[in-house]
């Protein structure tokens, strides 16, 4: 998705409550299903470990980081973005333990990892060939 | 008998969650706009451009890449980004990235752009490309290209007549 904005109008996110970024931004998803859970990488750049909520409740997976304002020195000559939080949720539904997600975040992207209950694994079951 | 009132709270969350993403687009540029898995675009990444007293300092969000991914060219009056962002890979059971996608993965969402990217940028005055520096912190990349001399500002010192 491309922005319709032009390069050189400078945004201002941040100025009005002292620092505080008052946009949200939805963080671009890969979400795979590798059959024993759901394995999810959100591009968050510029947060860090310690402001990025996980939570899952109901169903719901909801994902909201903080992201402090950058130190933003010098006459704006180019911004084409803005800076903010982030949030997104996603209903996966029933089946998945939520006692077991584990979350990472490195490089700017933050990977969950979401295993499904052992009872609704996919099990392989084995034929066996009788004799009769 | 389940109650009508608990379960209209959640709707009313997503609710609010979609308006504020609707008003976010509606309202700034989102992050990471312009990734192609075609050729590169020349409009990745999106970036800022400060002009501060002693330098041009240039900030570009490139989450997931390493330092090593990352090309940084300068000359006196332009600045490349180059670089590359594999492919996403599903991960295995313990964390780390397949080389190869297992089979039985289905990809529900595949928003993150991947591919190669180049961007020149041209600056507004003269740096000095051998100073040129660039830290990458939490997928975000900050250039500081420092002035060339002839285009720093001048102090002048006002000698005082005796």
């Amino acid at each position: 998705m491309r922005s319709s904005m032009s390069p050189t109008v400078p945004q201002t996110p941040g100025q009005q409550a002292a620092g505080e970024p008052s946009l949200t931004y939805q963080p671009h998803v890969d979400i795979c299903d590798t059959g024993g859970g759901l394995s999810i990488r959100a591009d968050i750049p510029g947060a860090n470990t310690d402001s990025i909520d996980v939570a899952f409740e109901d169903g719901v997976l909801a994902v909201h980081a903080k992201v402090p304002a950058r130190e933003q020195p010098g006459r704006v000559l180019r911004q084409e973005y803005g800076i903010g939080d982030y949030r997104r949720s996603f209903r996966l539904g029933d089946g998945f333990d939520g006692a077991q997600i584990t979350a990472e975040y490195r490089q700017g992207v933050l990977s969950i990892e979401v295993p499904r209950l052992a009872a609704v694994r996919p099990r392989k079951v084995a034929v066996r060939a009788t004799h009769g | 008998m389940q109650t009508f009132r608990a379960g209209f709270a959640l709707p009313l969350e997503e609710l609010r969650d979609e308006v504020d993403r609707l008003w976010t687009s509606l309202t700034a540029a989102p992050p990471l706009h312009g990734w192609s898995t075609e050729q590169p675009t020349g409009r990745f990444p999106a970036v800022t451009m400060r002009d501060c007293d002693d330098a041009v300092v240039i900030e570009a969000e490139l989450p997931g890449l390493d330092v090593g991914d990352i090309d940084i060219a300068a000359t006196a009056d332009e600045l490349t980004l180059k670089g590359t962002r594999p492919a996403a890979v599903a991960q295995t059971g313990n964390g780390e990235a397949a080389t190869q996608e297992p089979a039985n993965v289905t990809w529900l969402r595949r928003e993150r752009g991947t591919g190669a990217f180049e961007r020149r940028l041209s600056l507004p005055v003269a740096v000095d490309a051998s100073r040129v520096e660039a830290r990458l912190v939490d997928g975000v990349l900050t250039v500081t290209c420092p002035k060339a001399p002839e285009s720093q500002p001048r102090r002048v010192a006002v000698r005082a007549a005796s």
